[in-house]
Formats: C-alpha cells, sequence, structure tokens
C-alpha cells in the first residue's frame, strides 16, 4: 500500500504542550505576588486622645472623599493615655502623609449650622485628611476637630478684636445684610489676655465685600430696648440668635481698598448706629470671574 | 511498537515534570501571600499560611496549628520532593529499588489529598463565619495559589506512571520491558 510504502514521519515535539503549565503557573504566580506588593502603600501611625468609632479593618481613611487608606490596627499607647491608629494608605496615596498633615475622624454632628458627616451614622466613624506640605512622615497627632479648611479659594481670612467672645461660637455665621457670606472660623485669648481674636471667613463671591474701612459687630442673641412709646425687639436670623453672629458694612463715601487677608478689625458690641443705612455700591465677583487672591506670604496667625 | 511505547513513556514522564514543576512554582505566593482574613471584634488579621500556624499556636491550639502545619506546609512540600525524586529516578531508569519507590508513590497519592484541608479550611470559614460587623472571614488571594499547587500536585502524581520505574528507558535491551 502507498500509505505504508511513505510512512509519514513525525517526531514528538521535542517540548511537549504540557510545558506550557508551568510557564503559565510561573506568569500567573509572579502576577499575584507583584499586584500584592505593588497595592501595598506606606503605614502611617496616628495619635488620638480618643479613637470612639475607629474599628480596625473597617475604619477607612477619606481624602476629598475618596477611600486613601484603611485602619490596620487601633490600640492603647503604653502609657495608656493615647491611642494609637495605625492606618495602611493605599499606593497612590503615599504622598499625603507629610510633615503638617492634620487627621481628625468624622462623627455624624448635628448643629444650627447643618448636618454633617451624616452618611457615618450608617458607615461608622471615618478619618479623614488634610495633606502636609512638609516632607514624608509616617508619625502624626490627629486632631480633636476638622481643621478650619485652609484652602485660599474659600474665601479670605480676617481677624476681629473684641472684648468678650459673646455668644460666638465656631461656624456661626458673618453676615451682610443678614445674609451669610462667611463663618466664624476659630477664636482664642490675645497673648496678653485683654482681648479675644476671633478668626472670620468670608466667602469667596463675598470678599470684596469687606473693605479697609469696614465695621464689624456681634449680632448674637436678642436686644430689647424698652421706652415711652414702646418696646422695640431686634433679632438676628434665627441661625444667629443661638449661635451667635457678626455682621458687618461698609460706610458710604470713598470706597476704600480691599482689605486683605488677615487683616484685624474691631468687633464692636453693637452696630454703629447708621449702618443699615449705609449703602455704597461694591461690585460682587462670583466665583468664576473672581480676581485671583492676593498672595501673602505671612502665615496665619493661630491654627485652631 | 515499541517506539510507541518509548514516546508514551518520554511523554509521561515530561507531562508529569511539567505538572510538578507547575506546582512547585505555585507554592511560592501559596505560601508568601495571605490565604485568609479574619475580623473578629474589631481584631483583623491577614493572615498567610504560616502567620496562621504561628497565631494558632500563640493562642494555645497547638494540636490544631501541628495539624494545620503537616497538612499545608509539611506535606505539599514532601509530596513534591517525592515526586521529583522519582521523576529523576525514573530518567535514570531502573536501578534496582523499583520496589520501595513503588510504594513510596502510593503513598504520596495517599496523602496528598489531605493536603486540601487548608484549602477546605478557608472556604468553610468564609462561608460560615459571616456575621457582618462582629465576625467575619475572607479568603485571599494566596488561597487560590495553594489550591493550584495542591491540584496540580495531584495531577503530576496521577500523570506519573509507576510502571516507567520497573523499565528500561531503551526499552530494547531488556526484554522484562515488554509490558
Amino acid at each position: 500500500m502507498k500509505a505504508t510504502d511513505n510512512p509519514k514521519v513525525t517526531r514528538a515535539p521535542s517540548l511537549p504542550l504540557v510545558w506550557v503549565v508551568p510557564l503559565l503557573a510561573l506568569a500567573i504566580g509572579s502576577w499575584m505576588i507583584l499586584r500584592e506588593y505593588l497595592n501595598h502603600g506606606p503605614e502611617i501611625t496616628i495619635e488620638f486622645a480618643n479613637a470612639a468609632g475607629v474599628v480596625a479593618g473597617k475604619t477607612v481613611l477619606e481624602y476629598k472623599g475618596v477611600t486613601v487608606g484603611e485602619v490596620q490596627n487601633v490600640e492603647l499607647d503604653k502609657d495608656l493615655k493615647v491611642v494609637e491608629v495605625r492606618v495602611r494608605l493605599n499606593k497612590d496615596a503615599a504622598a499625603l502623609a507629610r510633615e503638617g498633615a492634620e487627621f481628625w475622624i468624622v462623627h455624624p454632628e448635628i448643629g444650627l449650622s447643618g448636618v454633617s458627616g451624616l452618611e457615618t451614622l450608617v458607615t461608622g466613624a471615618y478619618l479623614a485628611i488634610q495633606p502636609g506640605l512638609g516632607p514624608p512622615a509616617s508619625e502624626f497627632k490627629g486632631k480633636e476637630q476638622a481643621p478650619p479648611p485652609l484652602n485660599k479659594e474659600l474665601g479670605r481670612a480676617f481677624l476681629l478684636q473684641s472684648n468678650k467672645l459673646g455668644s460666638l461660637t465656631t461656624g456661626a455665621p458673618v453676615e451682610f445684610r443678614e445674609m451669610k457670606v462667611g463663618e466664624v472660623e476659630a477664636s482664642q485669648l490675645s497673648d496678653d489676655s485683654t482681648r479675644v481674636l476671633i478668626r472670620i471667613r468670608v466667602y469667596t463671591p463675598y470678599v470684596d465685600l469687606v473693605r479697609t474701612n469696614t465695621q464689624f459687630w456681634n449680632v448674637g442673641g436678642l436686644s430689647l430696648k424698652l421706652g415711652l412709646l414702646g418696646a422695640q425687639i431686634n433679632t438676628p436670623s434665627i441661625e444667629s440668635l443661638f449661635q451667635g453672629g457678626i455682621a458687618f458694612a461698609t460706610p458710604d463715601g470713598d470706597l476704600a481698598p480691599p482689605a486683605l487677608d488677615n487683616t484685624q478689625f474691631i468687633l464692636n458690641n453693637e452696630a454703629p448706629g447708621d449702618a443699615l443705612k449705609w449703602q455704597p455700591k461694591i461690585p460682587v465677583h462670583t466665583p468664576e470671574n473672581a480676581p485671583p487672591p492676593p498672595i501673602h506670604s505671612g502665615q496665619i496667625p493661630f491654627v485652631h | 511498537m515499541k517506539n510507541s511505547h518509548l514516546v508514551s513513556r518520554k511523554k509521561n514522564l515530561s507531562r508529569a515534570s511539567a505538572l510538578a514543576l507547575a506546582a512547585a512554582i505555585m507554592l511560592v505566593p501559596a505560601n508568601l501571600l495571605p490565604v485568609l482574613y479574619t475580623q473578629n471584634a474589631g481584631k483583623i488579621r491577614t493572615d498567610t499560611i504560616f502567620s496562621g500556624i504561628v497565631g494558632l499556636c500563640q493562642e494555645g491550639w497547638w494540636v490544631l496549628g501541628v495539624i494545620v502545619f503537616i497538612a499545608s506546609i509539611l506535606i505539599p512540600l514532601l509530596k513534591l520532593l517525592g515526586l521529583a525524586w522519582l521523576l529523576i529516578v525514573a530518567q535514570r531508569g531502573p536501578d534496582g529499588r523499583a520496589r520501595p519507590l513503588t510504594r513510596l508513590y502510593v503513598v504520596l497519592n495517599i496523602i496528598g489529598r489531605w493536603s486540601m484541608l487548608d484549602v477546605f479550611l478557608v472556604t468553610f470559614l468564609s462561608g460560615v463565619v459571616q456575621f457582618g460587623l462582629f465576625a467575619k472571614a475572607e479568603p485571599r488571594i494566596g488561597i487560590a495559589a495553594f489550591a493550584a499547587a495542591v491540584v496540580l500536585t495531584v495531577m503530576a502524581t496521577e500523570a506519573f506512571d509507576p510502571h516507567v520505574l520497573w523499565e528500561h528507558p531503551a526499552g530494547a535491551s531488556s526484554p522484562s520491558s515488554a509490558k
């Protein structure tokens, strides 16, 4: 037969197909290991005075609403004074851990100025971070409260001097014509304890309302005036009734230049007599066409 | 006849060696990577096989730790080493130790299946321990590598034909090589 006369001779392949299996195993194995070690970012330790609501393996670290790390471990310090929270950062978020970074725990908070952290009622507390600018670091001290936004885009900060704090609390409104245009950020005693320093922040579109000759006064609480011709009750907005509040107005006449960041003002206890009649025309910039904020190199006078 | 037999013998050894090599490769991620994530009343652990054994011993579960050590580290390692030995000997041809080697093969075949204990443990834990906030167990990628290593070892053992221990590789020289 022809077929047997010329048998087709084939050699068994020197490397049979089955050797693909170890190659495949090598590829998959190295991929697994690479993936594991590439995903690991640095580990940082944060000290908190109180870590209520922080659960290892469950609580996450968020930055701008994005999860950038996970709490690995929560334990008391050796002398039982502080809680050490160990957080593993994601690889892509490693750059957040720099000296000066601030950490705080976000709990749900319900106040007159609004509800914040409501989602934490369901999800549990989470850690938040405001990145620092210093060299990379791995040990931090946590804050009790969220630090005030340092973001220059959010407006301009001004310092008010007052002889008493009154009912002003952090977050109390700063009003212009009874419209909220800013808020109280922090307060503390002056160095010689003769005055109270209050830092307020006026939001971006309204920053130009504050001129160098602007008058500030405290609007917290009710004021009641009894006279022969009747009684007069002055109420501020409901919000400032409870939280205290600050109002300001700029006198008529030649418009003074806009006040720069951290300009100091006196906080009056009462409105200047004719303040409500002042009507200088001040253009208000929307965030889109706002002029760039003035560059100021000085540091912020005090940090809460 | 003889030729086809030779080819099949060569194929047989090659197949078993390839699978054994693949199993050995998979053992590396299986032992390096975490296999199990557990969360128990706020305590979180991500364990590799070895750290799991250490953890068991530290918490006083000596017996369990030893069992897991034997099933998950010792047996896979010994089995692969034994198989490697068999493959090397088979490559050279019979040297009069065919009987004990065959016995070794039988033992390897029997104990190999117990390596799946770890995979079973992780699967079982992940399925049963799901109490939301309080206790949770989840498998991690290492267990997949481990399962692959065990399955590949079993396949390699199956692929290895103990007959080759009794045969001369040349085939022609010995009449006893005929099946």
